[in-house]
């Protein structure tokens, strides 16, 4: 344990030599970074451990994003009581649907998050306290002035961000290799011996649900940070399957891929950006080309590292040992 | 009373394209096992080849022949050169229950941008092949047209025809000989193989009809079948995702259900009113209305 | 010892001398970002691909046709300048992304043109717009809230807000339609909270009132609105709402055998668009739309003439309407603010341009350009407009009548402003 919090200490000292080295632009994707993190390994948890698919991560987020602006605009409170909100309000939305989710298995369970990602974020445009389409700010301030003044607001960002996924991220490993964690890895790998042995999977299921969500909602919360606003128009379904997309290409079972999974869906757009620059001819080619690479991407990672590029790494390396 | 009336209709009409969507959905999923997200965009590269033969020839039933063609062509195509490879390399560990699912939306959005390369984003419509003039009642006109009926129509006919197919043949025997029990299928000596690919042919003409009638009312662009796609998933999954039947019956409630909530709660419900109305349905009977027991629970 | 001082001092003056005349020499070059020798790069963001990009996606190679074509011509004081395109699919988080790599990494001298209400209220916000002191020229939103200078210190509005819109179209019913049976098709978002709140104020009461939500629209959506303003009896019908909503609800109407007096707002009004989306020319025919520009079919206008005459250069291939119209001439403003900044180009100097003369500028809309010391506001009035049945606007009555008026409750008044004559060749000499 010690050594453990030791190494999160370190990787915390690590980020903030590069929080200063980068420039702005990398100061704030590394802040995405770290917001993907947070929801990647809501996934992890999820679906790498407790076995459930969820496609409605993201609706997941804008519960958290929302609890956490209405918090922070309506009770002007302090920004991390606005984050503690987000998880819990997240939490308690995930537990009660978590319930009904127990009974669902597979494609039951991923057809009714799928329906929740279209509609909830909907709702915000029915009520006029969540700011329909145009939604609702949310300031996390300027950075503290003792910082400095060549302190930027996306090094704040990145700060807050890396901070809250380094704590959610040691969170989560404890919770993972805890009692909870081999259940849910026993009731996925084989949920009838599960139950002979005395397990409530039912329960666990839910618990495994309701920790997800508030992972979600905390990382619906950084993203609201880190994008100044809630609105419907940034929890889309899009979003949803970029993030179960980002946990299979982290390899859905690896808590420590999911920063690897994070990184990729940053970088891709940008990388695919270039390309279609490179190759610029046709305003079709230009506008295309990104959703093309990162369709092959996708589809050749499914066929040759399913269960991410890490897993096949670690298995090379555990064939060559024997 | 008009009103009633009229959210039924329009909820039938609306709901039997849900019917076609879903039934496509099931079709892959009891053969295959795979949620196909790819679907949509399956139809919706099936439209727009029917809508450069309809707005061509300006026939629209020829252009739907060719989007049927062309979607049971793209159908057997994807399954012979995409799920094949796939399954090759057989997924297992924690990854198994996902990679599918994501393999098909990957093939989504590589159909999608293949369509943008081709025609670009602009918004395209196709002539209706009936009057969109509205019916009237004694006095009053409502908004149920022909065209409305004629989709009904369409979608019944097409239903007939595939419970022909299944219950009085022997394609359709194998059919679902394979989907339930393969390696009894193969014993019996059903190329289960060649029937799956067979399968995905239906249904991808299925969803290039579904994909026609939606847009002949409305417009196409690459992403206005995903709507379609998420609807009919919702239906197959009402429906208990095996049964043609319960997707069909998932699909008219569905649709009804959304046309009430439009008239007479509010639009921005709409699409939590997909959700509400599967939630209802999964508490009350998890596996589908048309579960019996747990015996085939997926 | 003196004359050793002597010589140290020449060797001070010389070194001065030399260093002075280096940065002297040299300020030129050490130029504002953005801004080289040869380069003036602008850019925008705006949805090029997803639901919400048809018609819009034209802007951007509008505005750059436009530029092509000054560059061409001599450029801005010799420099060219160039418009880089970024795709945000209309998503807020893709607006900041995108809007960070144009402002941090291509270093972009100012926005122009970006698309949205969300997408730039969290762009102002999180990429912080003002503080870094980006100008962002020309937003293409007409949300109101946009007009508030203290918090948009960097930001200009091109166009009249929906508040606006709406306080004109209900002067246009209380002239024109006095005590007919009202009703309203709206978008329940900005355009719900900026128009519903100007019709309340104005006193205009809708007998019928259909909210419905983006993404909504489709023919079996459009065929419940119409079911309701028919039970309702309404005789005229005001539309506010995205144009892809606009086709269906005309195409079902006209199925339906509904037709009342049509006021399509001027978001939802393209007919183009609406045309290339099935909807029947009768049915447009006599519809009554707010308009800023004039017809992007008449000919006889100057600037439309110059512009179409840019278009089938510089951008072959594409039809010429409102949306290319708009671009064409958010790139002849950008041109006339970046010529008032004058031959060495800063971000405050371009703002300081836009408040001191932006209000002078020649622009193709009718009405007058609110920009001052204290105003941010760009267009500020409509004229009424008739659809006919090829899908053309002509001026309601024949003649154009222009109301000017603001967001807040300034009166709607008839206006006699005559716009600033398009430059020569669509090649502005302003300084």
């Amino acid at each position: 344990m010690r050594k453990k919090i030791a190494f999160f200490i370190f990787l915390g000292w690590i980020l903030l030599l590069i929080g200063d080295r980068v420039d702005e632009l990398r100061v704030y994707q590394g802040a995405q970074i770290a917001m993907y993190t947070i929801a990647l390994a809501s996934i992890v948890l999820l679906t790498g451990y407790s076995g459930q698919v969820s496609l409605g991560n993201g609706a997941m987020m804008a519960v958290g994003g929302y609890s956490a602006a209405l918090t922070l605009n309506n009770l002007g409170s302090p920004v991390w009581v606005a984050f503690l909100m987000a998880i819990v309000a997240s939490a308690l939305f995930g537990a009660f649907l978590g319930t009904a989710a127990a009974r669902l298995s597979g494609p039951y369970l991923a057809g009714t998050t799928l329906a929740l990602a279209v509609g909830l974020p909907e709702i915000a445009n029915q009520f006029n306290f969540l700011g329909g389409v145009p939604g609702l700010l949310f300031d996390v301030g300027f950075p503290p002035e003792r910082l400095g003044e060549e302190f930027t607001q996306y090094k704040w960002f990145f700060w807050i961000a890396s901070f809250i996924a380094l704590l959610a991220l040691f969170i989560t490993s404890n919770i993972l290799q805890s009692r909870y964690g081999r259940t849910w890895r026993a009731i996925r790998s084989s949920p009838l011996a599960a139950e002979l042995s005395g397990i409530n999977s039912s329960r666990m299921k839910i618990l495994a649900f309701t920790i997800s969500s508030a992972l979600a909602g905390l990382a619906g919360a950084v993203m609201a940070m880190t994008i100044s606003l809630v609105a419907p128009g940034a929890y889309t379904l899009t979003l949803s399957f970029a993030l179960v997309t980002g946990a299979v290409l982290a390899g859905v079972s690896s808590l420590p891929g999911v920063v690897f999974g994070a990184l990729i869906l940053v970088a891709i757009p940008e990388v695919a950006d270039v390309v279609a620059t490179r190759f610029g001819g046709g305003e079709n080619l230009n506008n295309y080309l990104p959703t093309l690479i990162v369709s092959v991407l996708l589809i050749l990672s499914v066929i040759f590292t399913p269960n991410g590029p890490g897993e096949k790494l670690r298995r090379h390396h555990h064939k060559k040992k024997i | 009373m008009h009103k009633l009336l009229e959210t039924l209709l329009i909820g039938l009409s609306t709901g039997s394209i849900y019917a076609l969507m879903s039934i496509a959905l099931v079709l892959v999923w009891r053969s295959t096992r795979v949620v196909n997200f790819a679907q949509a965009g399956q139809a919706m590269l099936s439209t727009y080849i029917g809508f450069e033969i309809a707005s061509r020839t300006e026939i629209f039933w020829l252009g739907l022949a060719f989007a049927i063609a062309a979607g049971a062509l793209l159908g057997a195509g994807v399954d012979f050169f995409f799920m094949r490879v796939l399954f090759k390399h057989a997924v297992s560990g924690a990854a198994a229950v996902v990679a599918p699912v994501i393999a098909t939306l990957g093939l989504l959005g590589l159909i999608r941008s293949i369509v943008g390369l081709i025609w670009g984003g602009e918004f395209k419509s196709i002539k209706a092949p009936a009057s969109t003039d509205g019916f009237t009642i004694g006095e009053t006109t409502i908004p149920f047209s022909a065209l409305n009926l004629l989709v009904i129509g369409t979608v019944f006919s097409i239903l007939i025809v595939l419970a022909i197919v299944f219950q009085r043949t022997n394609l359709g025997l194998s059919l679902r000989a394979s989907a339930y029990a393969p390696e009894i299928a193969q014993l019996a000596g059903i190329k289960t193989a060649r029937i799956r690919t067979i399968g995905w042919a239906i249904a991808g003409g299925v969803g290039g009809v579904a994909g026609m009638l939606v847009t002949s009312n409305n417009f196409l662009s690459p992403y206005s079948l995903d709507l379609l796609l998420v609807f009919g998933f919702i239906a197959a999954v009402i429906g208990g995702l095996e049964s043609m039947v319960g997707s069909v019956v998932g699909a008219l409630i569905l649709g009804i259900a959304l046309t009430f909530i439009l008239n007479y709660v509010g639009t921005s419900l709409v699409f939590i009113g997909g959700f509400v109305v599967l939630i209802l349905v999964l508490l009350v009977k998890p596996d589908g209305i048309m579960a019996k027991g747990k015996a085939r629970r997926a | 010892m003196i004359r050793k001082t002597g010589v140290k001092r020449t060797w001070l003056a010389a070194t001065v001398l030399a260093v002075g005349s280096l940065i002297a020499t040299s300020l030129p070059a050490h130029a504002e970002t953005g801004v080289t020798g040869s380069e003036i790069k602008l850019g925008i963001t705006l949805p090029l691909t997803g639901a919400a990009s048809p018609g819009y996606n034209k802007i951007g190679n509008a505005m750059n046709a436009y530029f092509k074509y000054v560059n061409d011509n001599g450029g801005v004081y010799g420099r060219k300048v160039t418009l880089i395109q970024k795709n945000d699919e209309y998503s807020p988080q893709l607006s900041i992304a995108k809007t960070n790599e144009l402002i941090l990494k291509d270093k972009v001298f100012a926005l122009v043109g970006p698309l949205g209400t969300a997408n730039f209220t969290s762009v102002h916000k999180s990429v912080g717009i003002a503080k870094r002191g980006v100008p962002s020229l020309f937003l293409n939103t007409g949300f109101s809230g946009f007009a508030n200078k203290k918090t948009y210190p960097t930001s200009f509005m091109i166009l009249p807000s929906y508040a606006m819109e709406a306080k004109i179209i209900s002067q246009f019913i209380k002239e024109n339609h006095a005590g007919k049976k009202l009703g309203i098709v709206y978008q329940n978002d900005e355009f719900g909270i900026d128009g519903m709140g100007a019709f309340k104020a104005a006193g205009i009461k809708f007998d019928v009132s259909v909210p419905y939500t983006s993404g909504t629209q489709s023919a079996a959506t459009a065929q419940t609105w119409v079911s309701q303003l028919a039970a309702g009896g309404a005789q005229v019908v005001v539309f506010f709402g995205v144009t892809s909503a606009t086709a269906p609800l005309l195409a079902v109407a006209a199925g339906a055998k509904y037709s009342p007096q049509w006021i399509l707002g001027s978001v939802g009004a393209d007919p183009l668009t609406l045309r290339a989306l099935g909807v029947p020319l009768a049915v447009l025919n006599g519809a009554q739309t707010p308009a800023g520009n004039p017809s992007p079919n008449d000919t006889s206008d100057e600037y439309v003439k110059q512009f179409q005459e840019i278009n089938t250069k510089y951008n072959a291939g594409t039809a010429f309407d409102d949306y290319v119209l708009q671009g064409m001439n958010i790139g002849l403003m950008t041109v006339q603010g970046l010529r008032a900044a004058g031959p060495n180009p800063t971000r405050k100097g371009l703002i300081k341009a836009m408040e001191t003369k932006g209000s002078t500028f020649a622009s193709v809309a009718y009405s007058p350009l609110g920009y001052s010391q204290t105003s941010n506001v760009g267009h500020t009035g409509y004229y009424m407009a008739v659809m006919d049945a090829n899908g053309d606007r002509k001026p309601f009555g024949g003649k154009v009548k222009l109301y000017t008026t603001d967001s807040g409750s300034g009166p709607v008044v008839v206006s006699t402003f005559k716009r600033p004559a398009m430059p020569a060749k669509g090649l502005p000499s302003n300084s």
